[in-house]
């Protein structure tokens, strides 16, 4: 009857939930069966002997054995390490007792939950290293206090290390969520107070590139945790404007702790790019001393079109720790008008660099293969570095200083374009230009040549291919007549030219 | 004159579209950091599971919140959760062998 009931049940109930009742029934069958296997095996395997964590248990009975073979000697010993984990470090110091910590322990307790009987065969034959330690120590009477291996003891106090990586990985956590909240409302602050100046300047404030019309998004893009974008462009005068708001890695733990080494200043650097009538062919740059002699080294332009030393700028009334680079000293005077030196002399601290070129290429290119076959691409450029005020400890309210410096650059954009120069000027900055493509050229010159002959040999190969998988032989032979013909008549184009220049030479 | 200055300078047909500065300049000016820290990472927690080191994993945990914190918003989140688990795997695997506490170095 019992039997029957049963079988209801079973029909009643859903074959999936059996299946998977099935499936969890058997694995948990399986380790059930495979403990005490592991155990059996545990037992025979001493040199895994490392792993106690079958003994948790048995920490008691192994003790009570040892002391059962070997009288009275051991069994003060249980006890103390039982119950003051942290005690054996006194005991260490008692007289009476001699406390002798092994390295073996974890084996000789093994074997004394195996084989009582043959308790002392195991200690001459496994563990001979020992045996000059073990025997002198039972014969002797002597209180050996057993160290019990860290992780069985009932306490976290051994286990400090693990505590103190886990504490540092949450400071790191938490600096990383402050920081990013800092950042977060660093950046927030500087778009509140330029929004509006911006807003009245330009038709699209705010764009990331992926929407189909151009809309406004209105907000910053948020590239990383320290670095905000944003462009703005529809204005007179120039073709947009990409503003990066480069903070300090305040998310980053290890940059905190290499800040307070080395106190660097949060950064917003401004890259106005400009239209080719919305500028006229002159290259300037204007900072700190540190900045333009770096940049002097490393931008393309500045390399070759500044090529005398930066001079203080002092002598247009700017502060003195703030010199100018130049193409022409025409450009300076043309661009230090009073309203930019009241600009610059007002704001001077926070100005790293301020850079205007019509040659603008970006810094150097390091390549691999020699000189780069051409010229880079250059674009009418105006780059500002601004420094956040605060040196790392900015707060938000600090963002607004950085307005005016935002006016600067609406007004330079605006100056630049009215700017022209006079015809000397013009005729030194032509020259200028000329001179640099020139010397680029020279200078690929040899690497230009081997490339125009890679590029015939290809061509003639490639026409030898196409006669040769020509099938028709007649058209073969045509066609080796035409390339013949072709050559000739090069040969003899180039017999002319070199009579020509002879000629000339003469 | 004046009335130029008070003129909107704003010209909705000369709108550009924002385009992300191409990638052929980037990888010389971007900070290397994420990617050294996940290379690291990876390295420290292979050797802690082969050599069976406790520290070797707990630095390559570190190295993978290092680099997680550094990373760029274009980074593929695989890649970071990987190297995370990674690291925690190797941590685990060093405690469950070895159910020992780390013993310092000095």
């Amino acid at each position: 009857m019992w039997g029957m009931g049963l079988n209801a049940n079973l029909v009643t109930v859903n074959n999936r939930t059996m299946r998977s009742v099935m499936l969890l029934v058997v694995p948990a069958l399986l380790l059930l069966l495979a403990l005490p296997a592991t155990r059996g095996r545990y037992n025979d395997d001493f040199d895994d002997g490392e792993d106690l964590a079958e003994f948790d248990d048995n920490d008691f009975a192994e003790f009570e054995d040892v002391s059962e073979d070997q009288g009275t000697e051991t069994e003060t010993a249980p006890p103390p390490p039982r119950a003051a984990p942290s005690v054996p470090a006194d005991e260490e110091d008692d007289d009476e007792a001699t406390v002798e910590t092994e390295d073996g322990q974890d084996e000789f307790y093994d074997g004394d939950t195996q084989d009582q009987d043959s308790y002392s065969k195991y200690d001459n034959e496994e563990f001979e290293g020992y045996e000059t330690k073990t025997s002198p120590s039972f014969k002797d009477n002597t209180l050996i206090l057993r160290e019990v291996p860290a992780h069985l003891q009932n306490s976290w106090e051994s286990y400090y290390m693990e505590i103190l990586m886990v504490t540092g990985l949450l400071a790191y956590i938490m600096n990383y969520i402050i920081g990013k909240n800092k950042n977060s409302r660093l950046a927030q602050a500087w778009f509140n107070s330029h929004r509006e100046l911006l807003e009245s300047n330009f038709a699209l404030v705010g764009d990331d590139g992926t929407n189909k019309e151009a809309t406004s998004t209105g907000k910053l893009n948020q590239e990383n945790e320290h670095i905000y974008n944003l462009w703005c462009s529809g204005r007179v005068c120039c073709e947009g404007m990409l503003i990066q708001l480069k903070f300090l890695k305040r998310q980053d733990l290890l940059n905190v702790l290499a800040r307070m080494m080395r106190p660097v200043c949060d950064q917003v650097q401004i890259k106005v790019t400009l239209n080719e009538d919305d500028m006229d062919t002159f290259v300037f740059a204007l900072g700190t001393k540190k900045a333009m002699a770096r940049m002097q080294k490393e931008m393309q332009d500045l390399s070759e079109f500044c090529s005398d030393k930066p001079k203080s700028g002092a002598k247009y009334g700017v502060p003195e720790y703030l010199t100018i680079l130049t193409e022409m000293g025409e450009v300076t005077d043309g661009l230090m008008d009073s309203k930019m030196v009241h600009y610059i002399t007002n704001h001077a601290e926070k100005i790293e660099s301020i850079h205007f070129s019509d040659q603008f290429s970006g810094p150097k290119v390091m390549q691999e293969d020699g000189q780069p076959l051409k010229l880079p691409d250059t674009k009418k450029t105006l780059l500002f570095t601004f420094n956040v005020p605060g040196m790392g400890n900015t707060s938000p309210k600090d963002m607004e200083q950085l307005l005016p410096l935002m006016n600067m650059v609406i007004y330079s954009v605006d100056k630049i374009k009215k700017l022209r120069l006079n015809r000397e000027g013009k005729q030194k900055a032509d020259k200028n230009r000329a001179r640099v493509e020139e010397n680029f050229l020279k200078q690929t010159h040899a690497q230009r040549q081997e490339a125009a002959q890679t590029r015939r040999e290809e061509k003639k190969r490639a026409e030898k291919e196409r006669i040769m998988s020509e099938e028709d032989p007649e058209r073969q032979r045509r066609m080796e007549e035409a390339s013949q013909r072709r050559d000739q008549k090069k040969l003899e184009k180039k017999q002319m030219k070199m009579k020509q220049i002879k000629v000339k030479a003469m | 004159m004046s009335i130029n200055n008070m003129a909107d300078p704003r010209r909705q047909n000369k709108i550009f579209r924002y385009k992300p500065p191409s990638t052929e300049a980037n990888p010389t000016m971007e900070d290397p950091t994420p990617d050294y820290m996940n290379l690291l990472g990876m390295i420290f927690s292979m050797c802690g599971l082969m050599l069976k080191l406790k520290w070797c994993a707990w630095i390559a945990v570190y190295c993978s919140f290092i680099s997680f914190a550094n990373s760029r918003s274009s980074e593929d989140t695989k890649q970071m959760m990987s190297s995370f688990m990674l690291s925690i795997s190797a941590v685990v695997m060093s405690y469950l062998q070895n159910p020992q506490p780390m013993s310092p170095p000095w």
